[in-house]
């Protein structure tokens, strides 16, 4: 048991993800990215493309370590481990992928593909491997009877997610980490998804950083939401706050530009500078947002605001948030 | 009634397949009247893209369409044309603009050169003149820097950049109809934001109809006239956009507005998923396409293909449709 545990059963902190460029230069996909996820809740994590959302999910599966930081998983330090001690705690964090079909092996049967963390980490027989998958499958609703012999080409993309799943968990993992896991579903498929993760999350007593690029996805799935910008976290809140009253210029742009499936409610106006994402090569001073923000000052160029509370349950990194307008 | 750009009877499109004829569009009529928006939403495989297609003419050679089938457009019949007739009308009178702006723009040429080709071959304008209409069209679609992009080649855009290109090309010849199939889903929902805007603008300012497909009932809501909802490559409801939404008839149309997650709605709200999924269009169900999943299906729903009926403005096809409850 260390400090952390009282407050983060997931802890991130000052995490840093830089790719090398072959100019000599790099990408600065994660910077000093810091955030906790108590035990059960779910995190969901949003932003624009190219945002650093899915670099940072990565770093947390340590594919590939970050570059600076920490994660700290129930009290172990996963940047710290390698080799063996590694793969032994990777059995407790597990991931999902956006593409559902490509993430699954297509010479493979399912038995196989769903087995295979089993394998990896010598639990059972075979035979008890056989029972552990068949319950799995079930699990996610997909008929182990008629699925086990199959191959992923057999499946439509959403039971392909269902499978993804069932592999996902069949180690038992503490820690789910969905990266735009229902991004390639159809909403009606989607759904269903998305409520099975919900149902597995409350059986099993899963964590989970949900990673999504759709607001009212990430709504749904989760407990509190954190809101990335060119690598940087904005803000983060529960779910309910964020999206009632979000104070980061930013998360007001991005939730103003979702469409509402509702032809009665009121046209937004966008908030933003028009323009483009800054490079991650060569990001602007201080706040990555000040070049598209309209309450940008002198002092948002100097230098990058600390993440601070601005309320009970929200952490907000701005010089100008809008506390004036609740 | 207005004035009518397009004027599409019984289009169907088939495809032979190894596994058999998929039949991806599947008996579609509809009219377009000049300055309005028709958004076609479906799920993936709905046959939504394969409609647009079929109108362009620009299918491939394995694809089937009878005899029977019309495409009208400005009066006169695509389908009776040759294809040297056909690529004259691509660019004044119909144009389309696709998902991927990476695949859609020649990754070789520079984006001036793909729009001057565009003026000359169509307007006759000569090189100077082109490259000068070029960039105008570029500053008209809210490209920074028009004088200094037009000489840039794809790759050097961003994404949502590459989609205001491939608008300017399509506005070029200023066309009566424009098909705007999925341009703002590769795209984030601030650049979608901008994007759709300045397509509503372009159809307003030149008084031009559009029909955007879209997979997305937000899109549809906030930007379009009249909806046609499709499913298995059926239309199955068409209406105003208020209508559809709040008098909807057809079960498919309100088991997919139902499952969508809703930014208003509090968060962990289970969502109403529909069971199932849509239907293999190489082998459908003899019946209504959505009977299967539908819970308001009886033996009548397997028997019969039901026919869109309703009235011209509000149509469905279904043989209980909601709203249709005897009174208490």
């Amino acid at each position: 048991m260390t400090a952390h545990t009282a407050d983060g059963f997931l802890s991130l902190e000052n995490l840093t993800v830089e790719y090398p460029l072959q100019s000599g230069r790099k990408v600065h996909a994660v910077t000093d990215f810091t955030a906790r996820v108590r035990r059960g809740e779910t995190l969901g994590l949003v932003g624009e493309s190219g945002c650093g959302k899915s670099s940072a999910a990565r770093a947390v599966m340590q594919l590939p370590r970050p570059t600076g930081g920490k994660v700290t998983l129930d009290g172990q330090d996963l940047t710290g481990l390698r080799g063996k001690a590694l793969q032994q705690a990777r059995r407790r964090f597990q991931m999902i992928f956006q593409d559902p079909i490509a993430s699954l092996n297509p010479r493979m049967t399912i038995r196989d593909i769903v087995a295979a963390p089993l394998e990896i980490a010598g639990i059972g027989t075979k035979a008890d491997r056989h029972v552990r998958v068949a319950e799995m499958l079930e699990m996610v609703g997909i008929n182990a009877d008629q699925a086990m012999e199959r191959r992923p080409h057999e499946f439509s993309g959403g039971q392909c997610q269902r499978i993804s799943i069932a592999r996902a968990l069949i180690l038992q993992p503490d820690l789910l980490v969905c990266d735009e896991a229902v991004s390639a579903l159809d909403v009606s498929v989607q759904a269903q998804v998305l409520n099975l993760l919900e149902r597995l999350k409350t059986e099993l007593g899963l964590t989970m950083l949900f990673i999504s690029h759709d607001l009212a996805v990430v709504k749904h799935v989760s407990d509190r939401v954190a809101v990335m910008y060119l690598g940087r976290l904005c803000e983060v809140a529960d779910a309910e706050t964020i999206y009632r009253n979000p104070v980061h210029p930013y998360t007001r742009t991005l939730l103003s530009a979702v469409p509402e499936p509702d032809p009665d409610a009121p046209p937004r106006q966008v908030a933003v500078i028009p323009g483009e994402l800054p490079s991650p090569v060569n990001p602007p001073s201080g706040c990555p947002f000040r070049t598209r923000c309209p309450r940008a000052s002198e002092i948002c160029a100097q230098q990058m605001p600390d993440l601070a509370p601005i309320a009970p349950g929200q952490m907000v990194a701005c010089h100008h948030p809008h506390i004036d307008t609740p | 009634m207005g004035d009518i750009i397009l004027d599409v009877r019984n289009q169907k499109t088939a495809f032979v397949t190894a596994r058999g004829m998929a039949q991806a569009v599947d008996g579609v009529s509809f009219t377009l009247e000049r300055g309005r928006t028709l958004g076609v939403v479906g799920e993936s495989g709905s046959g939504k893209s394969v409609l647009s297609r079929s109108i362009m003419r620009l299918l491939p050679s394995n694809a089937l369409v009878p005899a029977d089938s019309r495409v009208i457009l400005n009066g006169r019949d695509l389908t009776r044309m040759t294809e040297t007739e056909l690529r004259r009308l691509r660019g004044p009178e119909v144009a389309i603009i696709f998902q991927d702006p990476m695949t859609s723009l020649n990754p070789v040429l520079t984006i001036g050169r793909q729009i001057t080709e565009v003026l000359t071959f169509h307007m006759g304008l000569k090189r100077r003149a082109a490259r000068d209409r070029a960039i105008e069209l570029l500053r008209a679609v809210g490209l920074p820097q028009p004088d200094v992009r037009v000489d840039q080649y794809p790759h050097q855009l961003s994404g949502g950049m590459r989609q205001r290109v491939a608008i300017a090309i399509a506005i070029a010849c200023e066309p009566d109809l424009l098909i705007a199939d999925e341009p703002t889903t590769a795209l984030d929902v601030t650049v979608q934001a901008e994007i759709l805007d300045l397509l509503q603008r372009m159809v307003r300012d030149r008084n031009m109809a559009m029909i955007l497909i879209t997979h997305d009932m937000g899109v549809v809501a906030g930007r379009c006239d009249d909806v046609a909802v499709m499913y298995a490559g059926r239309i199955v409801e068409k209406a105003p956009v208020r209508d559809l939404f709040h008098h909807t008839r057809m079960p498919y149309t309100a088991a997919l507005l139902a499952s969508i997650p809703k930014i208003t709605d509090p968060p962990h709200r289970k969502l109403d998923a529909i069971e199932g999924r849509p239907p293999d269009i190489i082998n459908p169900p003899p019946g209504c396409p959505f009977a299967p999943r539908c819970l308001r299906a009886d033996a009548g729903c397997d028997a019969e293909k039901p026919v869109l009926a309703g009235t011209s403005r509000h149509q469905w096809a279904c043989l209980n449709p909601l709203g249709e409850e005897a009174p208490a």
